[in-house]
């Protein structure tokens, strides 16, 4: 008995997790773009990048305190030469995998001027942010990055004032 | 200019070789050559050392690596933060 509810909860587990980790299937589109950027890195790989990180390094450090909560980091970056090569279908497959009352968008901003939509969604489990997804398109671009496990949005803040990013405003959204 | 030709012939006259020259050869080729005698262990040791050291090398390879995808990543996260802040503050300024 005991063995089924331990696989129960494997499995549980493993769901959750999947419900943060997004499938991205965009591999349509790096054929077509000019330049492109694919990172995978699971929880092992952060682990083991994190004992390369120097602590004494303001950025490395930075990013060390960051990956110490999260279990995976996955971006997919495609730039374009010409506009219309991704499609809303794209952007939608990576929309609908974000559903409520789990994952809620807490910034959305449309462009009208250059055509560029960014949107912040975040998963909430049991009161702690397990995911967090950042979705930047625009008429040449397309990215999406994908940061799933214990992410707080203070780690998320303390970017900034690294790699030249200033700090970042934390803004309460709406529930989708 | 004679004494230019005589000088030169006289250097590179042909010389024959001493008499013992074709013994002493043979005599160098068929000398063994020192072997280095190595106790089975060290050579296992030296083995060990030598595939623990390329092993260490790789991992350290593997961890650079990884940590630049981990700051590529966090750059590129970074920067798309940094736009929407921007973007933020366009809207509400």
């Amino acid at each position: 008995m005991m063995p089924a509810r331990t696989l129960a909860l494997a499995c549980a587990l493993a769901a959750a997790l999947c419900a943060q980790q997004l499938k991205l299937n965009l591999d349509h589109l790096s054929a077509k773009a000019s330049g492109s950027f694919d990172i995978s890195l699971n929880n092992s790989m952060l682990q083991f990048a994190g004992k390369f990180l120097d602590g004494k390094d303001p950025d490395e450090a930075a990013v060390k305190k960051l990956i110490g909560g999260i279990d995976g980091i996955y971006v997919r970056s495609f730039e374009f030469k010409q506009e219309g090569v991704w499609s809303p279908a794209d952007l939608d497959q990576i929309r609908n995998q974000m559903k409520a009352p789990d994952w809620s968008r807490i910034v959305g901003v449309k462009s009208a001027e250059d055509g560029e939509n960014i949107e912040v969604h975040v998963c909430n489990q049991s009161g702690k942010v397990a995911g967090v997804v950042i979705l930047v398109t625009a008429p040449k671009e397309f990215t999406v990055a994908n940061i799933v496990g214990n992410v707080s949005l203070d780690s998320l803040a303390d970017l900034g004032g690294h790699f030249g990013v200033p700090s970042m405003e934390r803004d309460k959204g709406k529930k989708k | 200019m004679d004494w230019l030709e005589d000088e030169l012939k006289q250097a590179l006259r042909r010389k024959e070789p001493s008499p013992d020259f074709e013994a002493r050869v043979i005599a160098a080729a068929g000398r063994r050559r020192p072997v280095l005698s190595m106790p089975p262990w060290r050579a296992a040791a030296a083995a060990v050392l030598v595939i623990t050291g390329a092993g260490a090398g790789y991992r350290h390879h593997q961890g650079q690596i990884a940590k630049e995808q981990v700051m590529q990543a966090m750059r590129l996260t970074g920067s798309k933060l940094n736009r929407i802040q921007m973007q933020m503050k366009a809207v509400r300024p």
